[in-house]
């Protein structure tokens, strides 16, 4: 899987976010935030082909977690990214 | 921003609501023009929309150097390009033309931190509500009941304010473009709220968040700005400053006296 580059992260008041492109023209206009963590997975993966396995990994050396946990978190992190079309 | 220029402004002065913004000497140069005719290169075409009710086809595109254009049915065609300023060459329709204008001030406010929001505002004390939603939600039901129950009120614009960003302060300007109601003024308020109006069964309100409010404003500003790269990433700016200086709240409401009593005890307290 890959980060979709098509996608744009942007600062607005203090919150990284992505702005939907179909929601163009609805009511509200659909938003996903990043916290800290999510952003800095998505900025080190942008441009490279990877696995939930490498997410994972990826948590282990960076935050004080242990690897089963990183699996749940990396899993969580990739099915959501998936969902907003973030991962293609 | 200023409409200047013999021809323009003979032709913009026939629209109703417009000639009481005129200002006398104009302190600027020429921005807007009406031109014989504008030619369009090849152009990626971004967004294709309906106006006044349907009945006109409009489309927005770029070009590869940046050059906005916008064809309005078979009215008229728009250019802008940053710098150049605008240019129309329109066929006489007035509603086609007011449209134009609208869109004239869209491109060119945007630079300078001043977009059209789609709202309904009412005055209060001197300062301004801005109801979104929309067509339908009833913004303009809500700032009617702010008139009819609350004091010191009056209606600012029903349809597409100016909002501005001055000195870091957010204000909402009357326009020429305000809709079914004729409402134009020539006057400016700092803004106490944004209200996005939904209907309820039963009144309540609650202020959002900043992803919310994001969500809120986005869909109220001009659908064209967020067709292209370099528009939207004015026109974030331009929200995430809005938002960071006045609170945005989502308003669920009936029709009725005590909807407006609750924005108006939140808002203004």
């Amino acid at each position: 899987m890959k980060i979709n580059d098509k996608m744009k992260i942007r600062t607005v008041a203090g919150e990284n976010i992505v702005i939907m492109q179909d929601s163009a023209g609805s009511d509200m206009t659909r938003v996903v935030a990043l916290n800290e963590s999510a952003l800095w997975l998505y900025n080190q993966l942008t441009g490279q082909e990877f696995e939930v396995d490498d997410v994972a990994r990826m948590l282990t050396d960076e935050y004080e977690v242990n690897e089963a946990d990183a699996r749940k978190d990396a899993e969580a992190w990739v099915a959501e990214m998936k969902k907003n079309g973030l991962i293609l | 921003m200023h409409l200047c220029g013999g021809d323009t402004v003979e032709q913009a002065m026939r629209i109703p609501g417009m000639s009481v913004f005129a200002i006398d000497p104009c302190p600027c140069e020429m921005e807007v023009k009406f031109v014989p005719r504008v030619t369009i290169p090849d152009c990626r075409w971004l967004h294709e929309f309906d106006i006044i009710d349907g009945r006109q086809r409009c489309r927005f595109g770029a070009d590869a150097e940046g050059t906005y254009y916008y064809t309005f049915d078979r009215h008229g065609m728009l250019r802008f390009r940053e710098g150049e300023g605008v240019e129309i060459c329109m066929n006489g329709n007035v509603e086609a033309l007011r449209f134009a204008l609208w869109v004239a001030y869209t491109m060119m406010g945007e630079k300078l931190g001043a977009v059209p929001v789609h709202s309904s505002v009412v005055v209060c004390a001197g300062r301004a509500i801005m109801c979104l939603g929309e067509s339908g939600t009833g913004k303009s039901t809500h700032t009617r009941l702010w008139l009819e129950n609350i004091a010191d009120t009056h209606l600012l614009n029903d349809d597409s304010p100016i909002v501005s960003i001055i000195d870091g302060k957010v204000r909402v300007y009357g326009s020429p473009w305000s809709g079914k109601t004729d409402c134009y003024l020539q006057e400016s308020h700092p803004v106490a709220g944004l209200l996005r109006i939904e209907q309820r069964k039963e009144n309540t309100i609650r202020r959002l968040g900043v992803v919310e409010s994001f969500a809120a404003l986005q869909p109220s500003c001009p659908p064209s700005l967020a067709k292209d790269e370099h528009c939207m990433d004015l026109l974030v700016e331009f929200i995430s400053h809005v938002i960071e200086h006045v609170p945005v709240y989502r308003l669920g409401c009936l029709p009725n006296a005590d909807a407006a009593r609750l924005s108006h005890k939140t808002l203004i307290g």
